[in-house]
């Protein structure tokens, strides 16, 4: 085969056995939050250095809040309308004191400034605070970074939810991310069940444990049956989306049941327990491989249980077998059939496994689909950019052109506009649903593609809005209403996203219906406090997007709506006035140099005055 | 059996794999936990079904039916027959307008009714899960009971209900399958247990044949179907009725026990995380009909010997498949675009001073071929709405089309008078009663319907300016056509008198209709274009009212020979 564990999730195989050890040293470490250690490798210039931390057995430091003590988490985040990330809160209260309270940043950023890589490492209850590490720095990287931090777990509790890790995955840092699971350990799958009694028996069998008062505690019992029906509950849930499920009951039912949150991320290298390793990326596929290789077999239920508590202890030995043998499958092709008898999976299992392959390759199917659509959406918005010139050349804006519907083009305009409505609606619906690649909202060409489209287009939206008079019907056409169409909102935060700029903040292609929506409060109105710092919001807004070249500079034409609403101002309600009659008028002459130099109108530039 | 083709998208049936989700969930327990513990209990109504309202936390409220233990016993299968229960018509659909229900199971329903409606008034208050369950005859009246509550349920109520039973009877012959309602019911039956199977004719005798036998009875809903091996959930009514039949065979005639669904539900919650005696060979090649072939064994059901088409099934899955929210979003783009192609056609036409009515007649346009591909692809699109809505249920039907009623109203008065400029111009006559398609006469019927709809929002409530671009009544010009041929009788040299008198009477009628619909600003202004059909007609009428030295007048001819119409549909304050 040729593979080995260290070159498919690309570390140096020689790290992780050290790192193991360290690992599960630091977790009963009673002083220290967490361990170092600098790690040779042969033949490599690099050196490595592992920080393990210390984990604990408390059920409080598990579940702050039952059932299954999640919380939101900010910083990682959908860009569709799915929200915010959630984690367990008590790991992320557990990470926060260690960030707070000891020389983690410090060591960290000595050990980078010396050109080494810096894997972070935990075992079991460690793992989340290793994740949270990983993640720290990623989202802080330090200047001189060579490489970018790793993270190993061993036998970690899952921690994050579905939006978790789809944000992992669209950042790309998923692979960074490596855990490693036995294929019986309980202690991976608590975390799909809800808090209880049982949880805390086995927590206090491992804190007895690893306390070293008693070595062989007496096993809990009873409890396989109930944290494993609850994950199986929650793999069964997830294999009917990747089924296809369209029974409506499932939302139903949904509704009546509470499923713990956690979704497996990153990469996952299961050991079957007879030498052998698989290595698993599929995140869908991780959950059910998670769930059914630890199903019942012909055998007794209390020798698996009994089992599901010892291999939480054994991944040390288990692992220097491994890497010993170093018989590796990689899953990421799609299942395998040499791997079944390994992992002991059933036949329902494989058709779980098939569908999560089969998932994820229509999401590529999407993808490409969208790529094919591109040349349409090019074509539409090219008659959009000839549409804007023509009226130019009328000295009427596009927008003013469109919400007056007089002429042909305006039609021909108002046709394209739906059509690209069409195509990027069922891109949107798309993105809801998760059904294309996790990274699709990063990629630069849906960005350039999806920002043209919005700042040429939305303005039509805008105008089609105002044209209606549907601000009666729903309120203003503001940045996050239920006026403003999803697909504007959702390509704004993509570029927002893409130059980490503040969600809301590059809202340019909305500027119409902001002057729309002040003519019309101000008609109703008067100039309130209020309205005034809108309208000083506008000019300032329309400098600074004029300026960088955001929005186009044709709202500027003599006769637009703004420029007709803008001159009717009082002038004690302007604070912009010389600045903007200076940019009115710059753009009157260069139209006028352009009349006399080409005859035709191209592009303004304002160099060129 | 036909294997699914090589470029085609495999597909998965998540029937066992739903049905695991709710057996490890606990809901099912929490739904039948009271059900023993009220057929223990001391008997509080004069019925053989008592019933018990439970709040296991504050969020959730539990309704349980259960009959009384002998009645479990001894359940006297009398009552078999189904009559018509007109108290639950807002469940009639098109296919089965009148409503039936399973005589005993509406006995006992009746005899509870009183105390129910309290009770629904009581849950409409509550806020939260709501679960209705019951067992056996209990779980007829939980379904019956439920129905009650969510023909009742408004946008207002904030209890979210979900009706669980356990072996309980088909209750009657009315089917929920394009319902929404039809996904808060979860029916679990045992292929060991009889009752289920109680009312159907085939009943405990029945051989297995190969075809289920026809019955009026209904399954709804979804159903966990359950073995001893495991457990599967369909919503195929054909399916459900099948396993029905063949779990009757199976059970025998002879007595009949008692199943105890406590003890299944265990034994279904230790097989869910059970591999099972086999483990996986190779690949599927084929998925979908492999995994459901394994699901319907694990009930009992042999595909071959019980005559199951899986291709069938398969072609039905891919069909639902390919119906996703992305596909929605871009089809409803393509509605409006083919409108907004529509209404630019009209306006084209006022430019050259035309009805586009009359320039579509007259095919004045390059473009009127598209014109008709686009009013094809419309017309598509609402037959099939219009047949979504009549396969739901009555009530939920009208909740249904209120969200696109006014978008129907606007295509209805904008399409139906070209379909009425085709019909004339291949020389048809009488539109409305040999030319109109049923599409829109029921589109109409609907308006009239809302427009009587006290409570609802008027049709035209929102926006007025609709009236002034489009005539209201979108058979207008088939009126004005049939005006047309009435005056060429009138003046044709070869009518008879009777014939004459007879035109003359339609004229007169045409005359008052107009002018009702000119009071009532009710008429697109362009119908006053020189060119329009309507004024051709008038032009006719006036020559021949001049010629008869007939000097007839009414509102209408004092209306245009006054040149009024110039003024029509102008603002006030103009």
């Amino acid at each position: 085969m040729g593979e080995t564990v260290g070159k498919l999730i690309g570390l140096n195989d020689e790290v992780i056995i050290p790192t193991a050890s360290l690992a599960m040293e630091a977790h009963n470490s009673p002083s220290k939050p967490f361990l170092m250690k600098k790690i040779k490798i042969r033949h490599d210039h690099l050196s490595v250095v592992v920080l393990a931390f210390r984990g604990s057995m408390l059920p409080n430091d598990w579940f702050g809040q039952p059932p299954f003590g999640e919380r939101k988490f900010r910083s990682l985040t959908s860009l569709n309308d799915g929200g915010d990330a959630v984690i367990n809160g008590s790991f992320f209260q557990r990470f926060n004191t260690v960030l707070d309270q000891s020389s983690l940043v410090k060591e960290v950023k000595k050990a980078i400034a010396k050109e080494k890589q810096v894997i972070f490492s935990g075992y079991s209850s460690a793992g989340p605070i290793a994740i949270l590490a990983t993640l720290y720095f990623l989202e802080n990287p330090e200047p001189n970074q060579i490489l970018p931090p790793r993270c190993l777990t061993f036998g970690s509790p899952l921690f994050g939810d579905r939006i978790f890790g789809h944000a992992l995955r669209r950042e790309g840092w998923s692979d960074y991310f490596t855990h490693f699971v036995m294929k019986y350990d309980i202690i991976p799958r608590i975390m799909l069940s809800p808090s209880s009694t049982e949880h805390e028996q086995i927590l206090n069998y491992f804190k007895s444990k690893f306390d070293g008062k008693n070595i062989n505690p007496a096993l809990p019992s009873g409890f396989y049956l109930t944290v494993m029906g609850n994950a199986s509950s929650v793999a069964s849930y997830e294999a009917c989306h990747l089924m296809g499920c369209r029974n409506p009951s499932l939302d139903i039912i949904k509704s009546f049941i509470e499923l713990s949150p956690y979704r497996p991320s990153g990469t996952y290298v299961f050991c079957t327990g007879n030498g052998n390793l698989v290595v698993v990326k599929n995140p869908n596929a991780v959950l059910q491989i998670l769930i059914h290789c630890a199903e019942l077999g012909e055998s007794d239920t209390a020798e698996v249980e009994k089992r599901s508590l010892d291999e939480h202890s054994a991944y040390l030995s288990e692992l220097k077998e491994c890497l010993g043998i170093q018989a590796v499958v990689s899953l990421n092709g799609g299942p395998a059939t040499a791997t079944w008898n390994d992992l002991g999976l059933s036949p329902k299992a494989m058709l779980c496994l098939q569908s999560a392959e089969e998932f994820e390759n229509g999401r590529s199917r999407n993808q490409d689909q969208i790529r094919k659509n591109k040349g349409k959406i090019e074509v539409e918005l090219g008659k959009m950019r000839k549409y804007k010139e023509n009226s130019e050349i009328r000295r009427v804006g596009y927008y003013d052109s469109f919400k007056l519907q007089n002429e042909d083009d305006d039609f021909h305009a108002n046709v394209s506009r739906l059509e690209l409505a069409g195509i990027w609606d069922e891109i949107e619906e798309m993105l809801k649903e998760f059904e294309v690649p996790d990274d699709f909202e990063r990629k630069k060409e849906f960005i350039d593609i999806g920002t043209e489209y919005r700042r040429l287009v939305e303005p039509l939206d805008i105008a089609n809005f105002y044209r209606h008079s549907k601000d009666k019907e729903t309120g203003a056409y503001m940045i996050i209403s239920k006026a403003r169409p999803d697909r504007y909102l959702f390509i704004q935060r993509w570029l927002e996203h893409h130059e980490k700029k503040p969600f809301g903040s590059l809202s340019e292609s909305c500027f119409w219906g902001e002057v729309e929506q002040l003519c019309i409060d101000i008609k109703k109105r008067g100039y309130l406090q209020q309205i005034e710092e809108r309208i000083q919001q506008v000019e300032r807004n329309l400098i600074a997007w004029i300026g960088d070249r955001s929005l186009d500079d044709d709202v500027l034409l003599e006769n637009s709506t703004f420029v007709k609403w803008w001159r009717h101002l009082p002038p004690q309600h302007k604070s912009e006035s010389d600045r903007i009659e200076k940019l009115i008028g710059e753009r009157e002459s260069c139209w006028s140099i352009n009349q006399i130099r080409t005859g035709i109108i191209w592009h303004c530039d304002r160099t060129v005055t | 059996m036909k294997r699914r083709r090589m470029n085609q998208v495999p597909l998965f049936s998540s029937a066992g794999e739903l049905a695991n989700m709710l057996v490890t969930s606990n809901l099912i327990d929490a739904a039948w936990a009271k059900i023993p513990e009220l057929q223990r209990g001391q008997s509080a109504f004069p019925s053989s079904v008592q019933t018990m309202v439970d709040h296991p936390t504050p969020n959730r409220t539990i309704v349980v039916f259960a009959p009384l233990p002998d009645s479990t016993q001894y359940p006297l299968p009398v009552g078999g027959d189904l009559v018509p229960y007109l108290d639950f018509d807002f469940l009639g659909t098109k296919e089965c307008p009148s409503v039936s229900i399973n005589r005993a199971a509406l006995t006992i329903f009746e005899s509870l009714k009183n105390h129910l409606s309290r009770l629904k008034t009581e849950l409409n208050k509550r806020e939260g899960q709501l679960i209705i369950t019951g067992h056996s005859l209990g779980g007829s009246i939980a379904s019956l009971f439920t129905l009650y509550l969510l023909s009742n349920m408004d946008k207002e109520s904030k209890y979210r209900p979900i009706c669980i039973t356990f072996g309980s009877p088909l209750i009657g012959n009315f089917g929920l399958q394009h319902s929404h309602w039809n996904s808060f019911f979860l029916h679990l039956v045992s292929d060991k247990d009889p009752l289920p199977t109680l009312f159907l004719p085939s009943g405990r005798s029945a051989t297995t044949s190969s075809h289920s036998q026809a019955t009026a009875y209904k399954p709804f809903g979804t159903y966990l179907l359950c073995s001893e091996l495991g457990c599967a959930c369909f919503d195929d009514p054909d399916l459900i009725l099948k396993f029905l039949t063949v779990a009757s065979s199976e059970v025998g005639g002879g007595l009949l026990q008692v199943v105890d669904y406590g003890e299944i539900l265990r034994n279904l919650k230790n097989r869910a995380i059970c591999k099972g005696p086999q483990l996986a060979g190779e690949r599927f090649a084929y998925p979908f009909s492999d995994g459901i072939v394994m699901e319907l064994k694990t009930i009992g059901i042999d595909p071959a010997k019980h005559n199951i088409d899986t291709t069938r099934m398969e072609a039905e899955a891919r069909t639902l498949a390919k119906k996703t929210k992305a596909s929605d979003a871009k089809e409803l783009n393509d509605i409006k675009k083919y409108m907004v192609m529509l209404e630019w056609y009209k306006k084209k036409s006022k430019e050259a001073n035309k009805c586009y009515y009359d320039c579509f007649k007259n095919g004045d346009f390059q473009r009127d071929v598209r014109i008709e591909e686009f009013m094809g692809q419309l017309t598509t699109y609402w037959e099939d709405m219009v047949a979504q809505a009549e396969r739901k249920p009555q009530k939920e039907g009208v909740s249904f089309r209120t969200g696109w009623f006014q978008s129907a109203t606007t295509f209805r008065r904008m399409v139906e008078p070209l379909d009425i400029a085709i019909f004339y111009r291949d020389g048809g006559r009488d539109y409305i009663n040999n030319g109109r398609s049923p599409l829109y006469k029921l589109l109409e019927k609907l308006y009239e319907e809302a427009a009587k709809n006290p409570t609802g929002e008027g049709p035209d409530s929102k926006n007025k300016k609709v009236s002034v671009l489009l005539t209201d009544d979108s058979c207008f010009w088939a009126h004005v056509e049939d005006a047309v041929l009435s005056c060429q009788s009138l003046n044709h040299a070869n009518s008879t008198p009777e014939q004459r008198e007879s035109s003359r009477k339609n004229l007169v009628k045409f005359g008052e209709y107009v002018m009702k619909q000119i009071e009532n600003f009710a008429v697109s202004p362009e119908i006053f274009l020189e060119q329009s059909s309507f004024m051709k007609w008038w032009r006719m009428y006036e020559a021949s009212i001049d010629a008869f030295g007939n000097f007839y007048t009414s509102p209408l001819v004092n209306f245009m020979k006054s040149h009024k119409y110039d003024c029509y549909g102008l603002p006030e304050e103009a």
